[in-house]
């Protein structure tokens, strides 16, 4: 399988993944009659992840942003591998660097 | 507070967002962003973050699509993203610090200079005797992709790389500051600096800003500034919106597509300088 395919199905699926859920946080919410629902930060978006499980409105649109963030980051990290395979150095270390700072930003405290 | 019927308004308005933006290769968050502010009320930060968001998602929905085409570089999409992503972790971070306003002007003169500098160069869909640089030719960036509407396969040449990569991370703060992919400036760079044919600039630049926002909307999540019935509706609409215009661009004529996006940027810029004025704008 060549780079562009990989790359094109990782994101159609990262992304269709992502607007179902988002679809059934919707429906979710519409079934617990439109209850108003705040924007979490930092370490208690876990918590509300978590809450997906039970079908919480709010946990499964977050749930659906978290993949949707990820679908970007992940298609790095496959590029980075693919370029491994090719033995092609350069675009290994380019593709790192590029995924370093993905990870930074999520990993950071820069948000505080 | 956010209704059934805002939400349903958010959606529809972030279809038609989601289209543009992958018509132009822009993330569709230049039409977002005003339509949250001025029409929907949304304070700034949540309606910057929330539309990087979407951002993500019109660019991850068309760049699909213009991989499977071979009409994207990936590998000067890659090279170009360490510019783009460290700008814009650099633009969220100093996004809760600086003054809006100001923000606004300075976006819309730049996407102003960009959308002169667009109309007045003509010819620039196949750019010819373009010499490659040297980090150009050390990283094999130059390449070929097949033109649907004139059925030839087109060669070109990436030129002035270091220049290109330069303006990516200010295309990254701009991206991180206001809540947009950043292709405004991408697209014409790519375009009039390194002589890519703009409909591989705009490929590319969708490509690119997939990951870019990526790394903004992270900061924006952290910061709790990307609010979930904002997100849904926009990351819903923007991915079927953009399915639909990524279907368009691979037949309509390059000349029309550059006269259509020119008339679109002029316009996003007037009313980003007449909001940063604190001038009533209506919509």
């Amino acid at each position: 399988m060549d780079l562009n395919r990989l790359v094109s199905y990782s994101l159609r699926i990262g992304v269709f993944a992502s607007a179902l859920l988002s679809v059934v946080g919707l429906f979710a919410w519409a079934a617990g009659g439109f209850n108003n629902i705040a924007a979490v930060a930092g370490s208690d978006i876990a918590g509300t992840l978590s809450s997906a499980v039970r079908g919480d409105a709010s946990g499964i649109i977050y749930l659906a942003i978290a993949i949707l963030i990820a679908t970007p980051v992940f298609r790095v990290a496959v590029s980075s591998v693919y370029f491994g395979l090719e033995r092609d150095r350069k675009y290994v270390l380019i593709s790192l660097a590029v995924l370093s700072m993905l990870i930074f930003a999520l990993i950071s405290r820069l948000a505080a | 507070m956010l209704g059934p019927v805002d939400v349903l308004v958010i959606f529809l308005v972030s279809i038609v967002a989601g289209f543009i933006g992958a018509l132009f290769g822009l993330g569709g968050g230049v039409l977002i962003i005003p339509f949250l502010t001025l029409v929907e009320g949304v304070p700034v930060p949540l309606a910057v973050g929330s539309s990087i968001v979407s951002v993500v998602a019109t660019s991850s929905s068309s760049a699909a699509a213009y991989v499977q085409d071979h009409l994207t570089n990936l590998r000067l999409g890659m090279f170009l993203e360490i510019g783009t992503v460290a700008g814009a972790i650099t633009g969220a971070f100093v996004a809760a610090f600086l003054p809006v306003s100001a923000l606004f002007i300075l976006f819309g003169l730049i996407l102003l200079y960009a959308t002169i500098i667009m109309i007045r160069a003509r010819g620039i869909d196949f750019p010819a005797n373009v010499r490659p640089d040297k980090t150009s030719r050390t990283l094999a960036l130059g390449s070929q992709y097949e033109d649907h509407s004139l059925n030839k396969v087109v060669k070109y040449e990436v030129t002035r790389t270091p220049l290109t990569v330069f303006m990516g991370y200010f295309a990254g703060v701009v991206s991180g500051l206001l809540g947009v992919g950043g292709g405004i400036i991408n697209v014409p760079t790519m375009n009039l600096v390194s002589k890519v044919p703009v409909k591989v600039a705009s490929a590319t630049s969708n490509f690119m800003i997939g990951v870019t926002a990526a790394a903004s909307a992270s900061v924006y999540l952290l910061r709790g500034d990307v609010h979930p019935l904002l997100a849904a509706p926009l990351i819903i609409g923007v991915a079927g919106g953009a399915l639909l215009g990524t279907r368009v661009l691979k037949v309509t004529p390059p000349t029309r597509v550059k006269i259509v996006l020119g008339i679109l940027l002029a316009a996003i810029s007037l009313l980003m300088i007449l909001k940063g004025f604190n001038l009533p704008v209506v919509l």
